[in-house]
C-alpha cells in the first residue's frame, strides 16, 4: 500500500516536470518564420565576405562593429573601436552608442525591424546584421552583440559570427528566443545614398536626420534622395530633401520638394513656412504670402515666425 | 550638482533669449535664410523648441559626466557625446543606469541553482549560455 502510494506520488510528480518541460518547450516551437517568407527568400544565403575577429574580454561591441565596418571598406579595427564604444566600469557597450560610432566613420546604422523575417530578408539581401542577444533569462541577463551572416531555412538555422566563434550556427527557435529579450534590436550599416530595403519608414528617418545632425544636410542629400525614391509619399522626407536641396545650393529643387510636402500634408506648417521663406528669396512675394498664410494658420512652432514674415511683408508693399 | 545645474540652466536661458533677440528685431533678409530644420520636425511632438534646447545641452552635459564614471577615457568623452543625436542623448541621459551594455563574456560564475536552471533552458533551447549543451 505505502509503495503504491510513494509510487503514485513519484508518478505525478515526473508527470508534472514532464508537462512543465513540454510547456517551457512549447514557447520555443512556435513557428517564428511566416509561411511568406519560406517562398519569398532562396533557401540559403551566407555572407561569407564578412571577416571575423574574436572577442575578447567583454568586447563583443567592438568587435561586432569592426567586423561590419570593415565589410563595408571603412578602415578600422578593434583596438581602434574599444575606446570608442566601450564602457569599462559597465564591461559591456550600450545600444545608442553602437549606432553613434557607426556614424562616426561616415556610414549610417538603421535599426531593423524586429521580426526573424526582416532579419532574414537582411541576410538574404546581402547586408549583415549587427544583433544584440540576452543570450540567459532576464532575472540573470547576459547581453550579448553578434553578426548575423546568413541562414539555412531547410535546416531552420541561423549563422552568426558570435563572441569567439567564427561560425556559430544556432537553431532559429533558440536565437528567437534570446533575440526577443532584447525586444528584436539589430541594425544594419550602409553608406550615404543607399538604402537597404525592408527598414520603416520612420526607422530610416530618425537614421538619417542622426546622421545629417552630425554630418550636415548636404551630406545627407543622397541619403534623402533615396529615402524618397523609396518612399515618395512621405511628407516628412520631401521636408527633409527639401533642407538638404536648400543647403547644397539648389533652391529650385528644394522648392519643388516643399511644395511636394505641403500637398502630401497640408497641416505641415514647417513645409509651408520653408516654402513661403524660399518664395520670399525668389521674389515671388504673392505666392510666399500664400504659403505663410498657411504656416500661420497652422499651430506650432513655426507660426510665430511664419506671422512676423506676413507683417513684414505686408509693411514693404503698402 | 543641483546648484551647478540651477546656474546652468539659467545660463542657458539667457544666453538663449539674447541670441534669439536680433533674429525677432532683424527685418526679412533674404540672404542669411534660417529654414526649420528635419530635426526640429522630427521632435515636433516634444516641448517647446528653447526649453527643449536647453534640455538637450544639459543631456550632454549630464551623458558627459556619466561617461567618466563609466572609465571612459578623458581624450575620448568629447568626441563620443558630439557622436550621440539629440535623442540618443537624451536616451542615454534618462537611462543609461538601466541600459543593457552587450558583453557576452564567457560563462557566468553564477550560483549552483541558476546554473541548473540555465543548464536546463539551454537544453530546452530557451538560452545560449553553455558552449557544451550545443
Amino acid at each position: 500500500m505505502t509503495t503504491k502510494s510513494t509510487n503514485m506520488l513519484s508518478n505525478a510528480r515526473f508527470a508534472g516536470v514532464f508537462i512543465m518541460l513540454l510547456l517551457l518547450s512549447g514557447c520555443a516551437r512556435n513557428p517564428v518564420l511566416l509561411q511568406s517568407t519560406y517562398q519569398a527568400l532562396p533557401p540559403h544565403a551566407e555572407i561569407t565576405s564578412v571577416p571575423f575577429y574574436a572577442q575578447t574580454e567583454f568586447q563583443c561591441g567592438p568587435a561586432t562593429l569592426a567586423m561590419v565596418l570593415n565589410h563595408q571598406d571603412v578602415d578600422t579595427d578593434v583596438e581602434q573601436l574599444i575606446p570608442q564604444v566601450f564602457l569599462p566600469e559597465r564591461d559591456g557597450s550600450v545600444q545608442p552608442e553602437m549606432l553613434a560610432t557607426v556614424r562616426r566613420y561616415g556610414q549610417l546604422a538603421y535599426p531593423i525591424r524586429g521580426t526573424m523575417d526582416a532579419l532574414l530578408g537582411h541576410l538574404a539581401a546581402g547586408d549583415p546584421v549587427i544583433v544584440m542577444q540576452n543570450l540567459s533569462l532576464p532575472i540573470y541577463p547576459m547581453w550579448h552583440y553578434a553578426v548575423a551572416i546568413g541562414y539555412d531555412l531547410p535546416n531552420e538555422t541561423l549563422i552568426l559570427r558570435s563572441g569567439e566563434i567564427e561560425r556559430h550556427t544556432m537553431l532559429f527557435s533558440r536565437f528567437n528566443a534570446t533575440w526577443a529579450r532584447t525586444e528584436r534590436w539589430g541594425f544594419v550599416v550602409a553608406e550615404p545614398g543607399t538604402l537597404p530595403s525592408g527598414i520603416t519608414a520612420r526607422n530610416a528617418l530618425e537614421a538619417i536626420s542622426a546622421y545629417e545632425e552630425t554630418n550636415g544636410p548636404r551630406a545627407a542629400l543622397s541619403s534623402w534622395q533615396s529615402f524618397t525614391q523609396q518612399h515618395p509619399t512621405n511628407a516628412i522626407g520631401q521636408f527633409a530633401l527639401g533642407n538638404a536641396l536648400y543647403a547644397d545650393e539648389q533652391p529650385d529643387k528644394a522648392r519643388h520638394a516643399f511644395e511636394r510636402a505641403t500637398q502630401l500634408d497640408e497641416e505641415m506648417g514647417a513645409a509651408w513656412l520653408n516654402l513661403g521663406l524660399l518664395l520670399l528669396q525668389n521674389d515671388e512675394p504673392e505666392a510666399a504670402r500664400e504659403a505663410l498664410i498657411q504656416a500661420a494658420s497652422l499651430e506650432g512652432s513655426w507660426q510665430a515666425k511664419a506671422q512676423s514674415y506676413l507683417v513684414e511683408l505686408d509693411v514693404t508693399h503698402e | 550638482m543641483k546648484t551647478l545645474r540651477a546656474y546652468l540652466s539659467t545660463l542657458l536661458i539667457t544666453a538663449l533669449i539674447i541670441t534669439s533677440l536680433p533674429v525677432a528685431a532683424a527685418p526679412a533678409a533674404p540672404q542669411s535664410m534660417d529654414l526649420v530644420s528635419t530635426q526640429s520636425v522630427l521632435s515636433a511632438d516634444r516641448a517647446g523648441a528653447d526649453r527643449e534646447r536647453i534640455n538637450e545641452i544639459l543631456a550632454r552635459a549630464d551623458v558627459q559626466d556619466q561617461l567618466l564614471k563609466q572609465g571612459v577615457d578623458l581624450d575620448e568623452v568629447d568626441a563620443r557625446v558630439a557622436a550621440l543625436s539629440d535623442s540618443e542623448a537624451k536616451q542615454m541621459a534618462d537611462q543609461l543606469e538601466m541600459m543593457p551594455a552587450g558583453a557576452g563574456g564567457g560563462v557566468i560564475g553564477a550560483l549552483f541553482a541558476v546554473f541548473i536552471i540555465l543548464l536546463i533552458t539551454d537544453i530546452l533551447g530557451l538560452t545560449d549560455v553553455y558552449p557544451f549543451t550545443r
